[in-house]
């Protein structure tokens, strides 16, 4: 066989092993994605060790569907169902405690804007549902009634309901819970940088290709637009908009923040936007000044070191806290 | 003695210049494709669709509760129609930049752009 044969077939080897290697996915990335809690949950978990990703984005997932079990209102065996049926209250576990807690605070320090007891209202609206609607004045006042921080109290894992109707809803702050417990798994599985998005509630670990996370935050009326964008390390990322689930009657829309005072969506806001070192705090956060609105909620802002908002009125017009300057990053 | 290359035949430098060529175009066309140039459709567990931003077309994704209508266009790709009840994935906008995700619980359909990723992409991921 004459030399140059091998020759030949030697390049064509090398260019199409060029081309395999050039075509590959990036190795240190895992990317996946999971349904569960009622949304899709992503993570983005970067390192030098595929194999070592991929099993702590399985463990991470893995305690965000324990924590789902313990904390949705959609599962009869959960801590929260079994809570709104139980007469009196009941004990419950250690997560489920915390997150409740965490939601009373918010709740007492917002008077009430944030509210974890508004199950019953939501219900009555039946947004989820196939024919949401507008109830009477005379249902939503009759829901309302023994609502609030104060018919739900927490001692120790022990919750007391003052009310044997009231029905607890965690949906403003159990997905923010269960992406930190993600994140804390992925740091305990050594991962130093990652991200996890449960249906815009976000934690940006660490950094993105040697710089901060950048975080496009949706224009609320604009659905191809990104209003502004953010830099963050090791913060969570939540915004609250009236956009995300509504229904509109005789021309109105009516989305899923409501007013525990009225009972009926909160008026104040188009969206809001909280970075928080903490994704339940965000989520709670988020909520609250939604329904307070935006003055009394960037009064309510200031009580909490470390967490910043930017508010779209339902004017239209921008509202941001003192330190959101230093996160956005100028166009 | 002849030298090694004198040994090449007329066909030889041929096939050489032909690899050579298509290699360095197939390493341009990819080094060159666009950030966010490929749409996978899942149901959470396994793909069922896939697709380049650069073939515009319509189509239709059976999910449990029916079809979701995904429309790829110039704007990229949105969900145009839905079996589900609040219809809030139609309101979602467009996915077009890696890492954009549309989504469909109900009818578990997760639309994701794939692609490499750019140091100076506008944004990693969008707060929506």
């Amino acid at each position: 066989m004459p030399w140059n044969r091998p020759l030949i077939l030697g390049l064509l080897i090398a260019l199409l092993a060029l081309t395999w290697w050039r075509l590959q996915p990036q190795a240190d990335e895992v990317r996946r994605s999971q349904f569960m809690m009622g949304t899709v949950v992503e993570i983005l978990a970067q390192g030098e060790d595929p194999s070592a990703l991929d099993e702590a984005v399985t463990a991470a997932f893995a305690e965000m569907a324990r924590l789902d079990r313990l904390l949705s209102s959609h599962r009869q065996e959960s801590d929260i169902s079994r809570l709104s049926l139980s007469e009196t209250g009941l004990t419950v576990a250690t997560e489920t405690a915390e997150v409740i807690a965490l939601g009373l605070q918010v709740a007492r320090r917002s008077a009430g804007a944030f509210d974890l007891t508004l199950g019953r209202l939501k219900t009555l609206w039946a947004l989820d549902s196939d024919s949401p609607q507008v109830p009477s004045l005379a249902a939503i006042t009759a829901t309302l009634d023994d609502l609030g921080p104060e018919a739900l109290m927490l001692s120790g894992r022990m919750v007391r309901k003052a009310n044997p109707a009231l029905q607890v809803d965690l949906g403003g702050i159990a997905k923010g819970y269960a992406v930190d417990r993600g994140i804390a798994v992925l740091k305990e599985h050594g991962v130093t940088a990652a991200a996890i998005n449960a249906g815009g509630d976000m934690y940006l670990l660490g950094q993105r290709l040697e710089r901060p996370w950048r975080i496009g935050i949706q224009h609320p009326r604009q659905p191809n637009a990104v209003l502004v964008t953010v830099q963050v390390s090791d913060r969570a990322v939540v915004t609250s908009g009236d956009y995300e689930r509504f229904f509109e009657q005789n021309g109105k829309r009516y989305h899923h923040l409501f007013d525990p005072k009225s009972g009926f969506p909160a008026q104040g806001c188009r969206s809001v936007t909280i970075v928080a070192e903490s994704v339940a705090l965000a989520d709670a956060l988020a909520t609250a000044v939604f329904v307070l609105g935006p003055l009394s909620g960037l009064e309510m802002l200031k009580g909490y070191s470390g967490a910043e908002g930017m508010i779209v009125a339902a004017d239209g017009r921008l509202y941001a806290s003192d330190g959101w300057a230093a996160y956005q990053v100028e166009p | 003695m002849k030298l090694p290359w004198s040994y090449m035949t007329v066909g030889d430098w041929l096939v050489i210049t032909v690899l050579i060529v298509f290699a360095v175009a197939g390493m341009a066309w990819v080094a060159g494709a666009p950030v966010g140039s490929r749409l996978v459709v899942s149901d959470g567990d396994r793909i069922c669709f896939t697709a380049t931003l650069d073939q515009h077309r319509t189509v239709e994704l059976e999910g449990p509760l029916g079809r979701t209508r995904l429309v790829i266009d110039n704007q990229g790709a949105r969900i145009t129609g839905s079996p589900c009840p609040r219809k809030s994935c139609m309101t979602m906008g467009p996915a077009r930049q890696t890492g954009d995700l549309l989504a469909c619980v109900p009818n578990r359909i997760l639309v994701r752009i794939d692609g490499e990723r750019k140091k100076d992409s506008p944004y990693d991921l969008l707060s929506r």
